[in-house]
């Protein structure tokens, strides 16, 4: 790793740090003492179905860095437009053609807490949950909140429909995240779900 | 010189006879020179002037060193004229994609609100005040290490960060993403073009400087429409010409192409024709073969059916279709029965309607397979005109050593390029077909095309056989007369489609 790459993301480090306290609700942390892997978190916005969840973000550092962009995915599976619900990669200007040598790490993931506020469904990540973002929105806001609980241990009760349908699917002996895919990629539909799991 | 009447549109057979005779001398001694000047010659026949392929098309053959010269020369013109510093103007011009009169007129017509022409070509203007930044240590935004201010450079857009960090950036952006005239400021969201005295001068590596320069004629190339690369691998030429137009150049390095599209050269097809025909033999060539033995389509979607058990109760796969028919009359299998095993029904009004439309569509691909055989036919015996070449050479020695002079055997070599002209010729005129509809005009163009292409079988079969066997004066005149035969008749050939593209006398399918 360059010797720049390395010294920036030491200094990006220390700084996100001492603000972690300042209610931004973002955090990172090393995965070992090389900087090519970070692990990054951050936590759903207010005013979103992803309130309160807490997002794990894998962080790869390039070579290069910081003149070309970090490389930046979910661990966290999440139910949104702009992010693939099955790799967790993102769909995002900065983190590709966009980026420029004087952001950082902290600017990416305040730009991806921005994203979760304001989804952008003509430039999908994830074509399914697209359509649905557009044409039932409320439907999107349900399944978005419940992966968030289920997943990102977001806090409230549960939408017990939403559970019971989860239940009843797994109950015939499939996986958890297939069976919660199927269903929210079918409407909640018993029936076609179990036609069109994977 | 047999039939040609039948086959004579522009009535040159006949006159042909004297009219090359008289060009006999001229042509012996010009052999070497190729067969540009032929062409010249044969505009200067008297056939007409509706000679399109036949006018000289100025260009010439530029090297590396030249094309620097070709961008200095532009930037020096047009700075006489406005005054802007050099490394401005560049970008300026890349902007316009170095068209000096557009710049020129915008640049005129924004008349005091220049303002504005910087600004869409992302550079400073240079008659703006600069900011001054003569500031105490500062920070480096990018490594976020503090620099003294003499180690720190920026554009005129004020954005500051250290040479270090400058030249690592310009490294990536070069060398791993090829950037060369757009490379912005590092800064987020700062559109402003970086210019080559800077990177120059950032820039130490000579790995990195030279693909700079590289990438920068390369740009300056592409984006000028009267300049365009051999497309010969590893030929570093340039192609200028005056004008932009659908014609032959011919590169330094021997190769001769299609100025407007950069394929080899395609006379008589069209650019458009010629792609849409090289992207269906791609996709299809080998893929239409099996389907055309393997397959049929579904009477009522037309999707394409591989039957791959011994039922003949077919039911289409297709999500919305699900058609049952039988696969024997292509008739829906509802009056079939379940106890029908072999079908008897062919004349049931529905499976004749079916087979119809099976047919049409077998019709449409054995067309085109007709035409890509021939055209693949004349390009596999073009690649092994290369080896004919060598023997003729051989032959050449031979017949040297046999008391003839080296003029008189030239004959050879030129038969052998008119050969190849030839076929090149007659391999495009079967895409040209391909893509018309049947008149009047397109008979009289297959009537040519079958003459041109009997004669050039002929002169190829004389090249191939004869020539071993026969006596050499015989097969001197025999190979002669043969070779200007075929070239007048792909003169006229060629001449007919011209027209054709000026009177618009072609119907294409859509």
């Amino acid at each position: 790793m360059s010797s720049i790459a390395a010294t920036r993301v030491q200094r990006e480090l220390k700084d996100i740090n001492s603000e972690e306290c300042s209610g931004q609700n973002i955090r990172i942390e090393l995965m070992n003492d090389q900087f090519e892997h970070l692990k990054g978190e951050i936590i759903g916005p207010p005013g979103t179905p992803y309130q309160g969840g807490k997002f794990k973000l894998s962080i790869h550092i390039p070579e290069t860095y910081p003149f070309n962009p970090p490389k930046v995915k979910f661990e966290t599976k999440i139910w949104h437009p702009n992010i693939s619900s099955v790799t967790g990669a993102i769909c995002l200007d900065i983190l590709k053609d966009q980026w420029a040598a004087a952001l950082t790490l902290r600017t990416v993931l305040l730009s991806l807490q921005a994203l979760l506020s304001a989804a952008e469904p003509d430039d999908p990540q994830d074509a399914v949950v697209a359509k649905q973002y557009k044409d039932n929105n409320s439907l999107f806001y349900k399944t978005a909140k419940f992966w968030a609980q289920i997943y990102a241990e977001a806090p409230g009760p549960t939408d017990t429909d939403c559970m019971d349908k989860l239940k009843k699917v797994t109950e015939m002996g499939f996986y958890r995240d297939p069976s919660l895919r199927a269903l929210s990629s079918n409407s909640w539909n018993l029936a076609d779900a179990l036609d069109n799991i994977g | 010189m047999d039939s040609d009447e039948d086959f004579d549109y522009y009535d040159a057979g006949d006159d042909e006879e004297d009219d090359l005779s008289l060009r006999d001398d001229a042509d012996d001694d010009d052999e070497d020179e190729g067969y540009l000047d032929d062409n010249i010659i044969v505009s200067e026949a008297p056939h007409g002037s509706e000679t399109k392929d036949e006018e000289v098309y100025p260009h010439e053959c530029l090297s590396a060193d030249r094309i620097v010269d070709l961008m200095v020369e532009i930037l020096k013109e047009v700075n006489d004229i406005v005054n802007i510093p050099p490394t401005t103007l560049r970008i300026l011009l890349a902007h316009f994609n170095w068209d000096k009169e557009l710049l020129l007129e915008k640049y005129y017509e924004y008349d005091g609100n220049q303002e504005r022409i910087f600004k869409e070509a992302h550079v400073v203007s240079p008659f703006k005040m600069k900011r001054s930044n003569k500031s105490r240590d500062v920070s480096c935004e990018i490594c976020c290490s503090s620099c003294s201010s003499s180690f720190m450079t920026g554009l005129d857009c004020g954005h500051m960060f250290c040479k270090g960090c400058w030249s690592q950036y310009l490294r990536t952006k070069i060398m791993d993403e090829g950037m060369s005239q757009t490379i912005p400021c590092p800064a987020f969201d700062c559109e402003i073009i970086v210019d080559d005295a800077i990177v120059m001068s950032l820039i130490s590596d000579k790995k990195v400087r030279l693909k700079y320069q590289h990438l920068m004629t390369n740009s300056f190339v592409e984006c000028n429409s009267l300049l365009k690369w051999c497309p010969s691998p590893d030929c570093h030429h340039v192609i200028k010409v005056e004008y932009r137009d659908r014609r032959a150049v011919k590169c330094d390095c021997g190769r001769e192409f299609c100025f407007e599209c950069s394929e080899s050269w395609h006379d008589p097809v069209l650019c458009v024709h010629l792609k849409k025909w090289l992207k269906k033999c791609d996709d299809d060539s080998e893929t239409s073969n099996w389907i055309s033995a393997n397959t049929k389509e579904c009477p009522k979607c037309q999707v394409t059916i591989e039957k791959d058990g011994g039922c003949n109760h077919v039911i289409c796969r297709s999500q919305t279709c699900k058609h049952e028919f039988c696969w024997v009359c292509l008739g829906p299998w509802d009056p079939h029965g379940a106890s029908w095993y072999n079908c008897n029904r062919y004349n049931a009004d529905d499976a004749k309607k079916a087979r119809d439309t099976q047919q049409r569509s077998r019709e449409m691909l054995q067309r085109y397979l007709f035409y890509c055989n021939r055209y693949m036919n004349h390009l596999q015996s073009l690649k092994f005109e290369h080896k004919l070449y060598a023997r003729v050479k051989r032959k050449m020695e031979e017949m040297q050593q046999l008391n003839m002079s080296w003029i008189e055997v030239q004959f050879l070599k030129k038969a052998v390029d008119v050969l190849c002209q030839c076929r090149q010729t007659l391999m495009y005129t079967y895409v040209f077909a391909f893509f018309l509809k049947r008149n009047n005009q397109l008979l009289l163009f297959e009537d040519n095309q079958a003459d041109l292409e009997k004669a050039t079988e002929t002169l190829s079969e004389y090249l191939e056989r004869d020539i071993t066997t026969a006596s050499i004066r015989d097969i001197k005149q025999k190979v002669q007369d043969k070779y200007r035969y075929c070239d007048s008749r792909r003169s006229v050939l060629l001449r007919h489609v011209h027209e054709g593209y000026d009177k618009e006398w072609w119907d294409y399918l859509d």
